[in-house]
């Protein structure tokens, strides 16, 4: 569903994506995990192009992302988005900030992007914020928001970026419990995170990053318990330790 | 002395209102005009676009760069050179346009550039378009930082107004000086003038402070 | 239309053009420093609690910010002979640009000051600081760093302000472009001139205001 294939980006002399191939099918949930600047952000953010790539071929649902003809509406309604900093729109009401993208991308009624943005906000346990702005949520509150925006275009795969690095401590479970729960409903997923539990109960497969290449893969278990390189080894036992 | 010219002050009152209407009209019709190229220009001021943003930076530089009434010369005297007749009122709204919205050009780059590169990315992932993106994520945001210095630009421009006088328009500035050749009393004459060009910037000066403590809230 | 341009009479004005530039460069540099001068004090009378100090002086700066230079330079230039002061034309016009230029560089020291932090000045009143020595040794040094961008900015200002003296016959720049418009009927010429070399003043004094800009910011970071 999502395919990469001798994918290469550059930053300046700055090799961040080295020769990326990758096979995500419809489904799985994946987990990229590795060191900072291993590429492991810039490579989701290649997958609806908000960066762009100098080499190699990114295609989704037999679309190429990076090609010119590319209807990029159309693609990155079918993918929904979670940042790091929620970056929530902060002039907008939570229901407001939901509702945005199916009013305007998809064109649909007012009432009818209510519904089901109200709906959404329900599935993340937020329908009573709906009237507040952004400002009076927490961190985590405004987190879920996030992923209610990225839900109600219907998307058929989701990325997170680092969804829970700039959340306190205690508010990383309520995000995680709705991520997990968006996986036993069937959604593609990519997370970038550090959130190793989450990994090993939810995911299909773990990535290991490292200097933009792609160092090694395998179910949770298999990578945790039994890393085949060292330097996922050293990563694991760094993580685990801290 | 003084009684007598005050009281050929007070007859000559009403071409006093007369040049403040005139002045009123070329900033309010001013005032729309920049802020609606102003807008875009620093839209584009403000865009990815290379060339964009150096053909508008070179447009603000000339603007920014020369005395207003040096450019009311240009236009005024060297557009007939190049075939294109206007008259002194047309010219001064001309004038006045081309040098209000470069410097609103500024102070909209600026808004927009003060937004976060994080607002343009959940936009862009959404699906929006580049206008949509402006009109409904970008823009809405960034006024709150472009208000405050675009009111105070009013009052600059408002005050602009009185440069246009040089080639003939007979708005406030130009009826004090064609006034005080007959009414030889620079002192009262210009006190008038001046009161009256107040009683029009004032408000709107405090309108752009209360805007400016209102907004860093 | 440059095809047509006519470069020997340019040529031949020069010197009239140079001699505007450097007077224009002189009634600049004058007024800026008295108006710092005058802004200073009106500053000081501004944050004053002496109320026959303060309210005189914000009248004075909303007066003129209100009103447009040019009717401040004619109320000087037709209002001081009526009171029996004949000054030539080119100090008229100094004054009127000085006490302009005046009022807005007291708002920028103004703003300079307060954008010093409380914590500063409690700290110098803890001290056992007074008054004048909390000025001198903390509020002042400080607000600097702050004031002068705005300051370089306000005399890019000033320069273009000096065109406006031109109506009142002072040989500055703009009335040579004026002089040559009206002895040789070549408009473009002159007036294109005289942009040139107000863009150059320009880009001289803006990149001091940009260097100054980048050497404060660092300052500002320790």
């Amino acid at each position: 569903m999502i395919e990469f294939k001798n994918v290469n980006k550059w930053y300046g002399k700055l090799h961040v994506l080295n020769n990326i191939n990758l096979k995500i099918p419809k489904g799985e949930v994946l987990v990229i995990c590795g060191p900072s600047g291993s590429g492991k952000s810039t490579l989701i953010r290649c997958i609806n192009r908000l960066e762009k790539i100098q080499d190699g071929q990114i295609i989704v649902n037999n679309t190429p992302v990076h090609d010119k003809a590319t209807n990029l509406t159309k693609l990155r309604a079918e993918i929904g988005f979670v940042f790091q900093q929620f970056h929530l729109y902060p002039h907008m009401t939570v229901l407001r900030n939901v509702m945005l993208a199916p009013v305007n991308v998809k064109k649909m009624s007012k009432t009818e992007a209510e519904k089901i943005s109200l709906a959404k906000l329900e599935q993340v346990g937020l329908t009573e914020k709906s009237g507040s702005y952004p400002a009076q949520l927490s961190g985590g509150q405004q987190q879920r928001v996030a992923i209610a925006r990225g839900l109600v275009m219907s998307p058929e795969i989701m990325l997170f970026d680092e969804p829970t690095s700039a959340l306190d401590p205690e508010m990383i479970g309520e995000v995680l419990d709705v991520m997990v729960n968006l996986v036993s409903e069937g959604m593609t997923m990519c997370v970038v995170t550090h959130e190793m539990g989450f990994a090993k109960k939810v995911a299909d497969r773990v990535l290991f990053m490292d200097d933009g290449k792609i160092v090694e893969t395998g179910t949770p278990s298999d990578f945790f318990d039994n890393p085949q390189t060292d330097r996922a080894a050293e990563f694991i036992s760094k993580i685990l330790t801290h | 002395m003084m009684s007598f010219y005050f009281g050929r002050l007070v007859e000559i009152y009403p071409f006093f209102l007369k040049g403040l209407w005139m002045t009123s009209k070329i900033a309010f019709i001013s005032l729309v005009s920049c802020t609606l190229i102003g807008f875009i220009l620093g839209i584009f001021r403000s865009s990815n676009s290379l060339i964009l943003k150096r053909v508008v930076g070179v447009y603000v530089a000339f603007v920014r760069g020369t005395p207003f009434v040096v450019q009311i010369f240009i236009i005024f005297f060297i557009l007939p050179e190049w075939g294109i007749q206007l008259d002194a009122f047309a010219a001064a709204l001309l004038a006045m346009a081309i040098m209000g919205s470069a410097f609103i050009c500024e102070i909209v780059a600026g808004g927009i550039n003060s937004i976060s590169r994080g607002q343009w990315e959940a936009a862009t992932s959404s699906g929006l378009t580049l206008i949509q993106q402006l009109r409904l994520v970008i823009i809405p945001q960034a006024m709150k930082v472009i208000l405050p210095p675009l009111v105070g630009q009013y009052v600059l421009l408002i005050k602009d107004t009185s440069v246009v006088s040089v080639i003939g328009v007979m708005e406030l500035t130009r009826v004090g000086w064609v006034t005080v050749v007959r009414i030889p009393e620079g002192l009262m004459v210009f006190s008038l003038v001046g009161i009256l060009y107040f009683s029009i910037s004032y408000p709107l000066i405090l309108l752009s402070n209360y805007l400016e403590r209102k907004m860093s809230m | 239309m440059l095809v047509d341009f006519n470069f020997r009479v340019i040529f031949e004005y020069l010197p009239l053009f140079l001699t505007g530039l450097r007077s224009t460069f002189l009634i600049a540099v004058i007024s800026i420093a008295l108006a710092i001068v005058v802004g200073i004090i009106a500053c000081s009378c501004r944050i004053s609690s002496i109320k026959i100090l303060k309210y005189p002086a914000i009248a004075y700066i909303e007066i003129i910010r209100s009103t447009p230079l040019l009717v401040q330079i004619y109320f000087l230039y037709f209002g001081l002979p009526t009171l029996g002061l004949k000054i030539p034309e080119i100090q008229t016009g100094i004054l009127a640009l000085m006490l302009n230029s005046g009022a807005y560089i007291a708002e920028i020291i103004r703003a300079g000051i307060s954008s010093v932090d409380d914590g500063q000045i409690e700290a110098g009143v803890s001290s056992g600081l007074n008054y004048v020595q909390r000025m001198r040794l903390i509020i002042l040094p400080q607000a600097l760093g702050v004031t002068i961008p705005p300051l370089l900015g306000q005399n890019i200002v000033l320069v273009k302000d000096t065109a406006l003296l031109s109506l009142i016959s002072v040989m500055e720049l703009t009335r040579c472009g004026q002089t040559m418009t009206s002895e040789r009927f070549m408009p473009a010429e002159a007036f294109f001139t005289v942009a040139f070399f107000y863009m150059c003043l320009y880009f001289c004094l803006k990149a001091l205001a940009d260097w100054s800009q980048r050497k404060l910011i660092f300052r500002e970071a320790y």
